[in-house]
């Protein structure tokens, strides 16, 4: 079998694989869409702001409610030690009006 | 009946690939840490791409404007007199006094929000049954009841126990009962949550009956928020007003792949391996040399050397997008992100198990594809043409 050919065995391979993802896409949304109708419930009638990913800090637990210098501000010269402060970025202080 | 031109092209193809396998072991290897960094980068891209994603979907009923009161700073408690001082304001629909914190266990070392809020203040409280796995929420005299997320009840040992207690800051414990567990589709905004009656939360952090910790404000007209944000900005000077489409920003902004640290680590990476890669092809083995002279003696034109270089270095490019993509996909889509989730839950004792759809963009994977393919092909295509253009016999003997 000429080289080629089993190039495009394999290309066939890596279509169908990223063609059952894509079906996969496509029921996951389906299946998302009851989460995200429970999860706007729960926005709307509690008043969140914030997804729920990092607890640790309460400016990575509530980023868009949080000081944006919350990080420094412990004392002065205190430095940022939560793993999560150096991941996220902070919100632009223009933001806040 | 295949044209001369393509026929041409595919024995180049067929060359290549012949000339690829005889050096398997060096290109499986290069197409490994190849897909490894794609993956890194691509498997990053769709974690943030999706939380910012569905942080848009699910805020969008957030409250319209938020009130904080500052001092020297920082952000304390305000007074519910405020929310009168509104009144003079048209347009607004609803205040609502909110009282919220942070509770330290220190025992399970997690961190718990506390929220309570009056019941039936919300526009949207009446679905909030939905959110419910089993229970209800507490009513205004409800005295001690709360619902929790599942990580609380988890965390706090509950199992089938309904009662538990909490210390308040002169260490003197608050009784609590369970009267509801939020359920696990909710578990995104609400695995940390412990719900209650504002009271109970006065009660708990030592908050006077006349203060709250901040101030929902809810508009009738949505097209009115940021003028009516704008006038209490005024009325209230030593306040901060938050918008909704600010909320909505800072998600764009704290998950965005320009903004943090493992970005920084990932494109560090990127750049090494366009390095090495630059390495290992300006550096042709003498042997890749004398293939080049012998092929150039037997007749091959430089456009044909180059071409063949040219599929080596598309094909191990391409195969690694391919699969570092494919393998960013089923990281994310069916791992939840394990490996980059450590790094993005930091030291959280509480965090949620993520089922999150992976965000594919087109523009997402040109980019991507614009970041390790052309670097690729720029850094093995340019040394070949410059060895080709050496004449044959000074490259054999």
């Amino acid at each position: 079998m000429r080289p080629s050919k089993i190039l495009l065995v394999i290309l066939l391979l890596l279509l169908f694989v990223d063609g059952m993802l894509y079906l996969h896409a496509g029921l996951m949304a389906r299946d998302l869409q009851n989460d995200h109708a429970v999860q706007a419930a729960a926005v709307a009638g509690l008043g969140l702001t914030d997804l729920c990913v990092a607890t640790e800090a309460r400016y990575t637990r509530h980023p868009a409610v949080s000081d944006p210098m919350a990080p420094f501000m412990d004392h002065p010269g205190t430095i940022e030690h939560f793993p999560t402060g150096s991941f996220w970025g902070a919100p632009q202080a223009a933001d806040f009006l | 009946m295949i044209p001369p031109g393509l026929e041409k092209q595919f024995n180049i193809l067929d060359f290549s690939l012949s000339s690829l396998w005889r050096r398997k072991y060096k290109n499986l290897g290069i197409i490994l840490v190849f897909s490894g960094v794609i993956f890194l980068l691509a498997s990053f891209q769709m974690l943030t791409g999706a939380l910012s994603g569905t942080a848009k979907t699910v805020l969008a009923n957030t409250p319209e404007i938020t009130i904080q009161k500052m001092s020297a700073g920082r952000q304390e408690a305000i007074p519910l007199n405020y929310a009168g001082r509104l009144s003079s304001i048209f347009g607004i629909q609803a205040v609502v006094p909110r009282v919220w914190g942070y509770y330290f266990d220190g025992s399970n070392l997690a961190n718990y929000t506390v929220m309570a809020l009056e019941p039936g203040s919300m526009p949207g409280f009446s679905r909030l049954g939905l959110t419910l796995a089993h229970g209800r929420f507490p009513e205004s005299g409800d005295a001690g009841g709360v619902v929790l997320g599942r990580s609380v009840q988890d965390i706090l040992g509950l199992d089938d126990r309904r009662r538990f207690s909490l210390f308040r800051p002169d260490l003197s414990l608050k009784s609590f009962s369970v009267t509801g567990i939020f359920n696990r589709e909710s578990d995104l905004l609400t695995n940390d949550l412990i719900v209650m009656n504002p009271a109970d939360a006065r009660d708990l952090f030592n908050i006077a009956p006349t203060m709250a910790t901040d101030l929902c404000v809810y508009v009738t007209n949505p097209a009115e928020i940021e003028n009516i944000a704008k006038k209490i900005s005024t009325l209230l000077p030593d306040t901060r007003v938050l918008t909704k489409n600010q909320i909505h920003k800072t998600y764009q902004v704290v998950f965005s792949w320009r903004s943090g640290f493992a970005s920084i680590c990932l494109m560090t990476a990127l750049v090494a391996f366009a390095i090495l890669a630059w390495d290992k092809a300006s550096g042709l083995s003498p042997e890749e040399r004398r293939e080049i002279g012998i092929l150039k003696i037997l007749g091959w034109e430089t456009g044909d050397i180059l071409a063949i270089r040219f599929w080596e270095s598309a094909l191990v490019s391409f195969l690694a997008f391919v699969i570092g993509t494919t393998a960013a996909y089923i990281h994310v889509a069916f791992l939840g992100g394990t490996l980059l989730k450590p790094v993005m839950v930091g030291w959280s004792v509480i965090h949620p198990s993520f089922k999150l759809l992976p965000a594919v963009t087109l523009g997402d994977l040109l980019l991507i594809l614009t970041f390790s393919v052309v670097p690729y092909l720029g850094a093995t295509v340019i040394p070949a043409w410059r060895c080709s253009t050496v004449p044959p016999d000074s490259v054999i003997r």
